[in-house]
């Protein structure tokens, strides 16, 4: 009666005996011929997909030595912890993106295959078009790795009926003014909570594990986590502990919605939120029940800093099909398939940085938002800080910087955070 | 109770003469089991001590022999002792809560009320809802927002955000996971009760016994071997705990919640260190050892009727 | 058998003293006062396990009725239980989002699976440990009892290294195999164990004389007598595989091969806008079922549960 499962079972020992005392296994390898295409993303979004099956397909009709491509999801939480656990045991996408702040790690780990003479040998690729603030992230030793597909400003989003109805004035009109600054934001927010008990300000991405989405707002700060080698800690700076205390004030008084868990921050689409920080790809979600406005990051102490958020795509260097891959991605990212990209995905081509090409990707934004809140932004904007120890060092500041969220003295919280990252950043 | 019977059975020597048959045919009875455990359980765990001696980074592929490094490594590690505390006051924390909470309840169901099945049903109900559900549920009432917040209130109090608080996180995750499993051990807790013999309860009570001596001089040394049992499975369970933290808190606020399970899931599928990972992986194993070990020894100071 | 039938609750009422007091003046008087007493001690308990009742259950009534809230009441103040308006607006995303009920499928298939196998596995090996002679008996006994000890976040690394190399990643594979036949199904035997122990040695001395071998004792006499145990088995089995997280989470990445369980903590749109009523709606509807079978059938749960041998 128990054959079966004996059966596995015996497999199963013999097999992980086999493996588990070795280490680590090759990637299964290439079988000649046929050629599969993986790429990873991060996106489930269906609309998303269609495109990336449409390209493919153009390109497929073309190429007779590559079989199929496939857009796998790893809606992991952790994107990172997805796509790593499966390269860890040899399951590898032959392509994958890559979040900005990770860039350096898979780079200078020798994750990604190089990817400068295929683009520049790819006939109408026009490498001189792709913005060199946008590449300088993805490049080494004057090598590119990976292509920056969406370069997407951050903006403000306003909820102008709430403004309106707590009888605050029009921040539309304050854009250009010195007084567009964080701290009349943050004076409008809390006198918002407080007549109408509307949430004020909220950075959707920000929880405490992910707390460099708080980019957006210290780059005015002139603040960053880490210096631009990423090998010193900077959090005692005085930038940044200024900041830092401006939020914590800000969050006691209601200004800034209180520090949630990543589930629990509330939603500017649902109308009860004055203020979000978000990207453009946030107005997709958006409809005409509320009166909104999007503007640029309002100034800091140090004045306007514009912050982007990037991610590349990268050849994964173990993949089987390292050739092939290369050439799809070179297909994928040519001037006319980023032009159907910039539907979602803001290009990093200075030929498509125009309002006719970002009306067709935010149709709900006017012409003069998205000239003032992307096009104007993009060539002086800064992305988060990355560094080739980010997966380590992360969850380090993460668990150091924590009191600080719950109204701790910024200074202890600040210096325990370079005690803890330094050692790891100086490595 | 059928006690007696089991009791006798067990001492019974085991007969020689059904046993004739192919030793074979009795094997295979253990076989799969046996050689399942073998394969997914012990050949792992062997292959984690081999890996805890080696300096491993999957990304890369490098795999280096670097003996105990990843252990005196370990015993430097601030975030190992957090993690170590986390996971020393969670197991506590549940396991005294949950315990406790399982007597009460018992206690207060093993009366003969009308509708008494019902708070039985429901105080039981939380032992079928996932444990993912139930989390995301929690995250929610617990928000600064949320439900929980609110309710308090309207009685004029101000309620803490409160899985993003250090003060609050660790005991509010106990609390979470104590409402959803203490069922489990209430209802092994009543059964018990209810083969308490009224006769000697009822001894005790001519002996002027009181309620609360009643019970810590009867009740509970006749129940003490499921008290134990409970108490072992319900620690074990405390140390393996790992969804309601992944949805929860990820092991912050300020590694408050970062109990040993969760450390080595950071440890190896997101910082990438197999071999750092495997030995945090061989150090939770010697703890739940211990503990197991000690609560097993310790029963004959408190466990009645052991056999 | 006998183990599931439970003795009256024992009372505690003060009947009983009344009965051996010598004076039947006294039993008289005291009994009035004791029956007012018994009254509001009866009221008062009442009152206890409404009380106590409401953390176990406002959340799971919280999470049906907000999934039929509009996604801006969820976080109203004050807090509010049922919808100030229904909207079904939640729902539809749930089977548009992921593959809900693909995902569903592959749960309840994993977990028959495994729940239909370990009866079997586990059944056999509790058997024998308990009625069977056979070299290594104990050792292997104690083998089994300390892989219990060992957490399945330990050995997830080289299974997943082991499951790797064998191109079993992303497949139901490991997570079938793992709660069948690994260290968590130890808890079976042990049940099954416990039980058998008790099985009266005269049955199966009747049974070899009516010519029965080893496989027929178990297969015709034995197990079919285990049924508390085979009960206790199924619910605990069935829910550990149903509801498996760390696992799916670790050996899965396409979403059409999730577990519920997995699934529903993925209900985030691309650009992390939460959709919550969605995910509450998903979450109810995982839950939902397996809550109403154990409302029809919360006596045989709950006397399997207790049927466990765990007991004194």
């Amino acid at each position: 009666m128990p054959q079966r499962p004996r059966r596995v079972s015996l497999l199963t020992i013999l097999a992980i005996t086999a493996t588990s005392l070795v280490g680590c296994s090759t990637p299964g390898a290439a079988e000649d011929g046929d050629v599969d295409l993986t790429m990873a993303i991060w996106s489930a979004n269906e609309d998303h997909l269609a495109l990336f099956d449409a390209i493919a397909d153009d390109y497929l009709a073309d190429h007779d030595e590559v079989d199929s491509i496939t857009f796998e999801t790893i809606t992991n939480q952790d994107y990172i912890a997805g796509l790593t656990t499966r390269m860890a045991g040899g399951n590898v996408p032959d392509l994958a993106w890559i979040p900005e702040a990770n860039a350096p790690e898979f780079i200078e780990s020798g994750v990604l295959a190089d990817l400068t003479d295929t683009f520049t040998d790819t006939e109408g690729y026009d490498v001189e078009d792709l913005l060199p603030s946008a590449t300088a992230l993805w490049e080494k030793g004057g090598d590119l790795y990976a292509y920056p597909f969406s370069n997407s400003p951050f903006a403000l989003y306003v909820n102008r009926d709430i403004l309106e109805a707590a009888g605050q004035p029009d921040v539309g009109a304050l854009v250009g003014t010195d007084d567009y600054t964080w701290d009349t934001i943050a004076d409008i927010a809390a006198a918002v909570t407080a007549s109408t008990g509307d949430t004020g300000l909220v950075i959707p991405s920000f929880s405490p594990t992910t707390w460099d989405n708080l980019t957006p707002l210290w780059a005015s700060w002139g603040a960053s986590p880490w210096t631009e080698d990423a090998a010193s800690c900077t959090f005692t700076d005085p930038e940044m502990t200024d900041f830092l205390s401006w939020f914590q004030a800000q969050t006691a008084r209601g200004a800034v919605s209180a520090v949630t868990t990543a589930a629990q921050n509330p939603v500017f689409a649902t109308g009860d939120v004055a203020f979000s920080v978000a990207q453009l790809s946030a107005s997709g979600a958006l409809d005409d029940t509320f009166g909104w406005d999007f503007l640029p990051l309002p100034a800091g102490p140090k004045g306007e800093q514009g912050v982007i958020g990037q991610a590349g795509i990268g050849v994964v260097a173990k993949s089987a099909h390292v050739d092939a891959a290369t050439d799809f991605l070179a297909y994928f990212t040519n001037a006319a398939n980023s032009e159907k990209l910039a539907t979602y995905f803001p290009p990093s081509r200075e030929s498509l940085l125009n309002v006719s090409t970002l009306s067709a990707a935010a149709p709900k934004l006017s012409e003069e938002q998205i000239q003032s809140a992307i096009i104007d932004v993009v060539p002086d904007a800064i992305v988060k800080s990355s560094s080739p120890v980010y997966s380590k060092v992360t969850s380090l500041v993460s668990s150091a910087l924590d009191p600080v969220w719950s109204g701790g003295d910024v200074g202890d919280a600040t210096a325990a955070v370079c005690a803890v990252a330094q050692p790891v950043l100086g490595r | 109770m059928s006690s007696a019977v089991r009791t006798r059975a067990a001492t019974r020597p085991i007969r020689r003469h059904l046993d004739r048959g192919d030793r074979w045919i009795r094997l295979a009875f253990v076989a799969p089991q046996v050689i399942g455990v073998l394969a997914l359980g012990v050949v792992p765990f062997v292959a984690v001590i081999w890996y805890s001696l080696n300096e491993w980074t999957p990304l890369t592929g490098s795999f280096d022999f670097v003996g105990i490094d990843n252990y005196t490594r370990l015993f430097g590690d601030q975030r190992f002792f957090n993690s170590l505390r986390s996971s020393f006051l969670f197991g506590v924390g549940i396991v005294v809560l949950n315990l406790v909470l399982a007597l009460c309840l018992a206690l207060l169901l093993n009366n003969r009320l009308r509708g008494i099945s019902t708070f039985r049903a429901f105080f039981f109900s939380p032992v079928v809802v996932s444990i993912i559900a139930w989390s995301i549920v929690w995250n929610f009432l617990l928000a600064p927002e949320g439900g929980v917040n609110g309710t308090l209130a309207m009685f004029g109090i101000d309620g803490t955000g409160w899985l993003t608080d250090p003060a609050t996180a660790l005991g509010s995750v106990v609390v979470i996971q104590v409402f959803k499993g203490v069922g489990m051990n209430m209802v092994l807790f009543l059964a018990a009760l209810q083969g308490v013999p009224g006769e000697i309860k009822e001894a005790a009570r001519l002996d002027g016994a009181g309620p609360v001596r009643l019970f810590f001089a009867v009740t509970l040394p006749m129940i003490s071997p499921t008290v134990l049992l409970a108490g072992i499975l319900t620690t074990i369970g405390s140390l393996e705990v790992f969804a309601p933290i992944q949805l929860l808190t990820k092991g912050g606020p300020a590694d408050t919640t970062l109990v040993l399970p969760y450390f080595l899931y950071q440890t190896a599928f997101q910082q990438q260190e197999f071999g750092y990972a495997s030995a945090i992986g061989v150090v939770l194993f010697i703890i739940i050892l211990g503990l197991t070990m000690a609560q097993w020894m310790s029963r004959k100071k408190w466990v009645n009727d052991e056999n | 058998m006998m183990r599931t039938e439970y003795p009256e609750p024992d009372t505690e009422t003060v009947d009983t003293v009344r009965v051996v007091l010598p004076n039947s003046a006294a039993a008289t008087r005291d009994s009035v006062a004791s029956r007012r007493r018994s009254r509001i001690n009866t009221w008062v308990l009442y009152a206890i396990l409404v009380i106590v009742s409401i953390p176990f259950i406002y959340p799971t009534v919280w999470m049906i009725f907000s999934a039929f809230k509009p996604t801006s009441e969820i976080f109203s103040q004050p807090p509010t239980l049922l919808p100030t308006s229904w909207t079904l607006d939640g729902f539809a995303k749930i089977f548009t989002t992921q593959p809900f009920l693909q995902q569903y499928g592959n749960s309840l298939y994993i977990a028959v699976i495994v729940t239909a196998g370990s009866l079997v596995v586990s059944g056999l090996a509790g058997y024998a440990f308990a009625r069977m002679r056979f070299p290594f008996r104990n050792a292997l006994f104690v083998i089994l009892l300390a892989s219990m000890m060992v957490p399945s976040e330990v050995t997830i690394i080289p299974i997943f290294t082991a499951v790797n190399a064998m191109g079993l990643t992303d497949t139901h594979w490991p997570l079938i195999l793992m709660p069948l036949l690994g260290p968590s199904s130890v808890v079976s035997v042990f049940i099954f164990r416990q039980y058998f122990l008790s099985l009266p040695g005269e049955l199966e001395e009747a049974a070899r004389l009516d010519g029965l071998g080893r496989v027929g004792i178990f297969t015709r006499i034995a197990f079919p007598l285990a049924r508390p145990a085979i009960a206790a088995v199924t619910i605990l089995t069935f829910l550990r595989s149903f509801n498996m997280y760390f696992e799916p989470l670790i050996f899965l990445t396409t979403p059409a091969k999730f577990t519920v369980a997995l699934g529903i903590t993925r209900y985030q749109d691309a650009y992390g806008e939460p959709l919550w009523t969605t995910q509450l709606g998903a979450a109810s509807l995982t839950v939902i079922p397996i809550l109403i079978v154990f409302l029809l059938a919360q006596k045989q749960f709950i006397e399997g549960i207790a049927g466990t041998g765990l007991k004194g």
